[in-house]
């Protein structure tokens, strides 16, 4: 199996008709690389585009300037475009099929033989601990299960590129720290190559090797900064010194250009 | 959607509604089916009493045990089964041609804005117009027999089908399109695995008002021009002042009616499931 692709935004923009005619621009000039084997998050205020990065970068949006390029980890030769999977904030699950089904969406999709996919779903669901609610529809689930049930049927694919789109901020406090903790223990477990969007700088600690801090509208890298925190990390990770410094410097970037958007929202409406 | 029957639910409201001092003491007069089939008996028994203390002529008014042995008599001689049969037929297989097509040409004008735009005009001009109008125009083109029949079914069930389906489709949640694509579905697989089945409780309530507009028209075009079918026989029984015969030609299209719209409800509930809340 050839090494996974390196994904790379050379100069990526993205700009639209406003209801008024005039041109916004979403995105702009973006420079960066999403590196196999790595989580790398993206970070910023409301508004700033950063979904949208990921909707570009699964090839569902046509950038309006630069481009997208896929190459070799090694020796930079062009590749093939990565599998990829992604995780919804909406959790976006089949309210008329039960979790299995769900879980086999995908699968079915591709023509696998309904006993091998049955058999790989209920691995993937024993993954994430939820076995026994096989024949549940989602809505018997609690929030944080569903949103296990979505990444249950994102993993099933066994994607080169997983794509988490602020995937527990529709979940209460509590559930997510747990999840959050789940999910970076199955990350560095399977060495799994993601791209995180979230609102939460902890989460993207926990979870990032690289960290792309991103402007208000239009959206441009403020900064890039890796975590050098040591692995396994869990919620008790916030105690190690370098943690405090981390934090600080991420909330120290993100302050400014929160503080723009809200003003621009307002200039807006 | 509604996930049960109509009446219970208005009771659940009542019971909501009521005060709680007020203690159920006669348990039997808080069962809905209690309460529903015994007003039906009092109304009977009321009915039949006063027939027989007045003594109206039965061409008016014939009593209810008069009704039940004309009822009887007219399903041994094999007649009204053969009516009901054909009446059946009539409104069943213009009914499933209007909900295949129908459904076919909702998801159609849904998801092409050009189609959207054309059928748009011929919707908005043809689904007011009562169908009946159309009875002498279809007999003109098509005569009385069988095509003329489902036709006329069909043309009365395919306007709700069609916008209830197109109703369904664009209320579709979009996140759900984007995670099938991102599994790897075309746009094809779009269509039938994410767009129709989040459509099914819309085209249902679809489905619902179509297949009474259907039973309408069968039973109103048998009486104009039929001579098998229970509109028929109706309109025959009428013409030589059979008021028995009519009345029993009532009770099986009531019941009818009444068997339709409980398999409807029971459909609802199943479709609960699709309900994400």
């Amino acid at each position: 199996m050839p090494a996974p692709a390196v994904i790379e935004f050379e100069g990526v923009g993205l700009a639209y008709a406003a209801q008024s005619g005039a041109p916004t621009i979403a995105l702009d000039d973006l420079h960066c690389r999403f590196l196999p084997g790595k989580v790398t998050a993206i970070i910023g205020p409301s508004g700033c585009g950063k979904s949208t990065m990921l909707q570009i970068a699964r090839g569902f949006l046509d950038p309006t300037a630069g481009r997208l390029r896929f190459v070799e980890a090694a020796g930079r030769a062009p590749a093939a475009r990565p599998a990829m999977s992604t995780v919804w904030q909406a959790f976006n699950l089949f309210p008329w099929l039960t979790v299995i089904e769900n879980v086999e969406f995908g699968l079915r999709l591709s023509g696998m033989p309904a006993a091998e996919r049955r058999a790989r779903s209920k691995k993937a669901l024993a993954a994430i601990d939820l076995t026994g609610f096989d024949e549940k529809y989602p809505r018997q689930l609690s929030g944080g299960m569903r949103q296990r049930v979505g990444l249950a049927r994102a993993l099933v694919m066994e994607p080169d590129v997983l794509l988490l789109d602020e995937p527990f901020g529709a979940l209460d406090a509590q559930t997510r720290l747990v999840l959050q903790e789940q999910l970076a223990a199955l990350v560095e477990r399977s060495g799994t190559t993601a791209i995180l969007v979230t609102h939460s700088i902890e989460e993207a600690i926990l979870l990032a090797d690289t960290i792309l801090v991103m402007t208000a509208r239009p959206g441009r890298i403020a900064a890039e900064i890796a975590v050098d925190l040591p692995r396994p990390r869990s919620h008790g990770t916030a105690k190690e010194p370098a943690y405090g410094a981390l934090f600080e410097r991420i909330y120290g970037l993100l302050r400014d250009e929160v503080m723009r958007a809200m003003v621009g929202e307002r200039a807006d409406s | 959607m509604s996930d049960q029957p109509i009446v219970e639910r208005s009771t659940d409201i009542a019971r909501a509604a009521a005060p709680p001092a007020a203690k159920p003491s006669a348990s039997l007069l808080d069962d809905p089916r209690v309460l529903g089939w015994g007003s039906v008996a009092l109304v009977l028994v009321g009915w039949e009493l006063t027939a027989i203390l007045t003594g109206v002529n039965r061409l008016y008014l014939p009593r209810p045990t008069q009704i039940v042995v004309a009822l009887f008599d007219m399903f041994a001689e094999g007649r009204l089964a053969v009516d009901l049969a054909y009446t059946l037929y009539r409104i069943f297989a213009g009914f499933f041609i209007a909900l295949v097509v129908g459904v076919v040409l909702g998801i159609w004008i849904a998801t092409s804005r050009r189609v959207g735009a054309v059928a748009d005009m011929f919707i908005a001009a043809l689904y007011p117009l009562p169908k009946i109008t159309l009875i002498p125009l279809l007999i003109i083109w098509l005569g009385t027999g069988g095509p003329f029949m489902l036709t006329i079914s069909a043309l009365g069930a395919i306007f709700p089908i069609i916008i209830n389906t197109v109703l369904g489709v664009r209320q579709c949640d979009p996140g759900l399109v984007l995670a099938a694509r991102d599994l790897g579905a075309s746009q094809r697989q779009v269509m039938r695995l994410v767009l129709l089945p989040s459509a099914i409780p819309s085209i249902f309530a679809g489905v619902r008002l179509g297949l009474g507009v259907s039973i309408i028209l069968v039973v109103a075009a048998e009486m104009v021009v039929g001579k098998l079918g229970l509109g028929a026989r109706l309109y025959l029984a009428g013409q030589v002042l059979e008021t028995e015969q009519v009345f029993a030609v009532l009770i099986v299209l009531a019941a009818l009616g009444i068997l339709v719209t409980k398999i409807q409800d029971q459909i609802d509930i199943w479709l609960g499931r699709w309900r994400l809340a």
